[in-house]
């Protein structure tokens, strides 16, 4: 571990814990001694549900609901559930005390994130991370849920699902498209310890090559939010995967200027594009004369690394569930691609 | 120490650039008519009104290559961007400083000109003008009072600012050096080379078009990156055109920036006129300045 990445992971925890500790006065959890991994979940576990950022009424995660007891886990609702507070899902006290709770809960296993919007970023540095880390569980969500990702990633080394949330979950199983019941399903491989393995067809920007490293990433422009914060991630030998939604391709341009330029994609072993859902110019004239591939492979046109585009992962129905934090190897050959999980 | 370019005279040559969106050049017509009759020299780049097709003034190169002989040459002693839009970013990597920081001269802009700003400020120690670029010399040319402010600033004539109270400042007296621009940008180019420094500064923001939940967003990332805490004052430019989501944020513009920055207890002022409207002073990023907040009048000064 070279120094700046032992000063970028160590130092936060300790400043962190110091604040806690002294006013507790219990033991903080050693770095060394964490679980990286918050334990699988079996049959008659229970999910949380709580909304960090946006509302979402009861209605809406009914479907969610349904299935994960048809998993056969329990459920336990958190009350911003149906609230709400302007875009919020309850006021930013609300939305992290709920947090909070189900975090501090040992009896819930897993926190699946009602969904994303807005609004995690507003109450992160107040959620008070002990528990968690002496006893981690599995948080599940994407979108704005990119910050916990990213500050559980980068502050504790502990591994997240980036996947689908209680808004995407099916309603009508029968008109389902495969890829939305794949997306959905691979939630379930994830938590309950699966060792997971994903396919993306072949394109012809990818830039081939094997490479072994620790999935981290998730939606470009909070990624560049948190740039300059504490939640910020390295990616120095990991592999990195971004997607997003509703940006003009100058817009994306410019924030893989910001990883570029903060280094972010000097030193990467392997870069997942995943889906893009671009926002059109208003005009011929305002076009922005590059497509999403040349805007990626001009960032890294030295780099060694393999990189694929259209993967399954974005704001789209196939988005696969995903373990942040976790060894992964990705293959890029001339027919297809391949992610898998390493044990 | 900050490097202050020398001022203008008259004879003086000002070179137009257009280092990021196309620009028709009828529409810097007047621009040029008015720097003409401040008796400066104006030399027109290519890149305005270029035939690029596209969104860009130019390709990558042509634009850096211009802005780089812009800087280069001894003959022109102040560059003025014709426009912003975006791609600064894109060419700041590549510009060569050397000549430059030998010889400083203005470089005036504002909205994506704010990476130049920065980069020069954060790299060389030298002061920029942030003010209105060349369209919008259309608005009356000469003759309106913020076109008035760039000839003040450029031949190194000292301005006092006053402007109106709004509800949610914060009063006081701040002195410092001035830095910022636009908001997105300032926050685009954090965790790079090109990175503000805000501690003691008096720090100034403002945009356009965006999200009133991407400015909460941005405002949270000057917070958690410690550009908020240590400012000596803070300017809230005016944010125009705004935008709102489907389901509203629930605050104005103002009200959300408020909330996120009304802990601190230096001097705020909020809808200042730096911004994308008409309204739009110039000022010298590097530039120390006095910023009162009064109960009636925001007085910003320079020193």
């Amino acid at each position: 571990m070279d120094r700046k990445n032992f000063i970028a992971t160590l130092l936060p925890l300790t400043a962190a814990s110091n604040a806690i500790g002294i006013a507790t006065g219990f033991n903080e959890t050693p770095l060394s001694a964490i679980k990286k991994i918050p334990p699988y979940l079996k049959k008659g576990d229970t999910i949380g549900i709580t909304c960090p950022a946006g509302y979402i009424t009861a209605a809406e995660i009914e479907p969610a609901v349904h299935t994960l007891k048809e998993w056969g886990y329990t459920v336990k609702i958190g009350n911003t559930v149906g609230k709400r507070d302007g875009t919020f899902g309850g006021t930013d006290e609300e939305r992290k005390n709920d947090v909070q709770q189900l975090l501090d809960d040992e009896n819930i296993k897993a926190i699946l994130f009602a969904r994303g919007g807005y609004g995690v970023v507003r109450i992160i540095d107040a959620i008070n991370f002990k528990k968690f880390i002496a006893n981690p569980k599995w948080l599940i969500g994407f979108s704005d849920i990119t910050i916990l990702h990213s500050h559980i990633h980068q502050l504790f080394g502990i591994a997240t699902v980036h996947a689908k949330m209680c808004n995407s979950f099916i309603k009508d199983w029968s008109i389902a498209e495969p890829t939305q019941i794949e997306s959905i399903q691979s939630i379930q491989q994830c938590i309950n310890g699966t060792t997971m393995q994903y396919n993306a067809p072949f394109n012809s920007s990818n830039k081939l090559g094997k490479a072994t490293g620790i999935l981290v990433g998730g939606n470009l422009k909070t990624i560049e939010s948190l740039s300059g914060s504490k939640s910020d991630i390295t990616t120095h030998g990991k592999i990195l995967f971004v997607e997003d939604t509703g940006e003009y391709l100058y817009s994306i341009d410019r924030m893989f200027w910001n990883l570029k330029r903060s280094g972010k994609l000097n030193e990467l072993a392997g870069l997942i594009i995943g889906g893009f859902k671009i926002k059109k110019e208003e005009s011929d004239s305002e076009a922005f004369g590059k497509t999403l591939e040349q805007i990626v492979l001009e960032k890294i046109s030295n780099a060694k690394f393999p990189v694929c585009f259209d993967f399954a992962v974005g704001h789209q129905k196939n988005n696969m569930a995903l373990k942040c934090g976790v060894k992964h190897q990705l293959t890029v050959t001339a027919n297809h691609t391949t992610l898998k999980e390493i044990i | 120490m900050i490097k202050f370019p020398p001022y203008l005279k008259k004879g003086d040559c000002i070179g137009i650039t257009c280092p990021a969106g196309y620009m028709p050049k009828e529409k810097a017509n007047t621009c040029i008519e008015t720097l003409q009759q401040w008796g400066l020299q104006v030399m027109v780049g290519k890149t305005l009104g270029s035939s690029a097709t596209n969104y860009f003034s130019g390709t990558d190169e042509q634009r850096l290559h211009e802005l780089q002989a812009m800087l280069d040459d001894e003959s022109i002693n102040a560059i003025l961007c014709g426009r912003g839009g975006y791609g600064v970013g894109r060419i700041i990597d590549q510009l060569d400083f050397t000549t430059f920081k030998k010889k400083p001269k203005w470089i005036i802009g504002y909205s994506d000109i704010t990476v130049l700003h920065a980069h020069i400020f954060n790299q060389y120690k030298i002061a920029t003008l942030h003010a209105p670029m060349a369209a919008a010399f259309n608005q009356g040319g000469a003759s309106n009072i913020y076109i008035q402010y760039i000839h003040k600033a450029l031949f190194g004539k000292k301005v006092k600012y006053t402007s109106a109270a709004h509800t949610y400042n914060q009063l006081g007296i701040a002195q410092g050096e001035l830095v910022g621009g636009n908001l997105t940008l300032l926050t685009n180019i954090i965790g790079t080379k090109s990175d503000i420094n805000t501690r003691n500064k008096i720090l100034f923001i403002e945009d356009v078009g965006e999200y009133i939940y991407g400015i909460d967003r941005m405002l949270y990332q000057l917070k958690r990156s410690g550009k908020l805490a240590t400012l000596k004052g803070l300017i809230i430019g005016q944010f125009t055109d705004i935008k709102d989501t489907d389901r509203p944020f629930g605050k104005t513009v103002y009200e959300a920036i408020n909330d996120v920055v009304k802990e601190y207890t230096y001097p705020i002022c909020f809808a200042y006129p730096i911004s994308h409207s008409n309204e739009n002073i110039a000022i010298k990023v590097g530039g120390t300045y006095e910023l009162k907040v009064g109960k009636k009048t925001v007085q910003l000064l320079e020193v």
